[in-house]
């Protein structure tokens, strides 16, 4: 099967999913640095996020931030 | 109604401040792609994996399109419904503990309403990202193996809609039961695991039970069809009703958690 597929073929059908995973991770560092108080120190957020894969991003939005109350 | 509407554009903004409103869709579209893509790229996966002897050749029977749909269910049945468990987990308990939920209950707003704003912005958003998600594993399932009609697709989708929503109401009743979110979110976890469970070892005893709706819903995708669905649909809504019910009840009874 991947002898018949193309490089750009490959990227047609894999960008997307990988754009929206990079957006996600975007989006949750972007919340996880200018968010007030992250619970636990922030730069293990940060870690978590960038090494976490989807499931890291996942973990910060549900229990990285201090709810504001 | 109006009174109704504005909790319910509350929950909306809770939603969007919460980034709930973002990640949750991703993270079921995300899940519904991989599926198909890595089913299609499997033999590769595989072969590029190593340690096999030279000329190993693998002949897979490649799925056909229903069936990878219906793994794609399977998928949405352990994660989908963990995210949707955890990101519903706070719903009561933690306005409880912040005090808001006091704050809201002093006026003249009913618990009823209350809990059902709460429980109508579960359910879109739940819904809302399951289609979404599903909508990205058909569309991958269409491009790389083949045509699945839509009604079969609307069908299975719905029903697992459902599941998700029944799993979502159990968290929104065990987080007015708790104090704390996580044990609110493990026990609706483990209810639902129960009732998947008992449903598949003993299908005929719990034929009624809202377990069986993520089986269905993959029945449905595979055969067009499924048996015993009304019952279990009209199960489900019983259930559903009795257990917002019950949570505005146990929220009547203690409104705030200094008393507790």
């Amino acid at each position: 099967m991947m002898d018949q597929l193309t490089n750009t073929q490959l990227w047609t059908i894999l960008g997307p999913v990988l754009a929206l995973q990079l957006l996600l991770m975007i989006i949750a560092l972007v919340v996880c640095i200018r968010t007030e108080e992250t619970r636990g120190p922030r730069w293990m957020w940060v870690l978590i996020i960038l090494f976490g894969n989807l499931i890291g991003s996942i973990l910060f939005f549900i229990f990285g931030r201090k709810l504001a109350s | 109604m109006t009174q109704w509407f504005v909790l319910y554009c509350r929950e909306w903004l809770e939603l969007v401040r919460s980034y709930k409103l973002i990640w949750v869709p991703i993270v079921f579209i995300l899940l519904g792609a991989s599926q198909p893509i890595t089913t299609y790229f499997l033999p590769e996966i595989l072969a590029s994996a190593g340690n096999l002897p030279e000329g190993t050749t693998f002949e897979f029977p490649v799925p056909t399109a229903v069936e990878v749909l219906a793994q794609t269910l399977g998928q949405f049945g352990t994660l989908g419904v963990l995210v949707v468990a955890l990101s519903s987990m706070g719903a009561i308990s933690g306005e409880r503990v912040s005090g808001t939920a006091s704050m809201i209950l002093v006026k003249p707003v009913s618990y009823g309403a209350f809990v059902t704003s709460k429980w109508a912005a579960m359910l879109t958003l739940s819904t809302i990202s399951f289609a979404m998600g599903y909508g990205a594993a058909w569309y991958y399932t269409m491009a790389l193996f083949e045509a699945v009609g839509w009604r079969e697709v609307g069908g299975s989708l719905l029903l697992f809609a459902l599941w998700l929503g029944f799993v979502g109401t159990l968290t929104i009743l065990f987080s007015s039961l708790l104090r704390s979110a996580a044990a609110a979110a493990f026990s609706a976890l483990a209810v639902s695991v129960l009732l998947s469970l008992s449903a598949s070892m003993l299908p005929n005893a719990f034929a009624w039970s809202p377990g069986n709706l993520s089986k269905l819903a993959a029945s449905f995708v595979m055969n067009h069809t499924a048996e015993g669905l009304w019952l279990v649909v009209l199960v489900t809504f019983c259930a559903m009703a009795a257990a917002l019910t019950a949570s505005a009840a146990v929220l009547r009874k203690r409104p705030s958690l200094d008393a507790a």
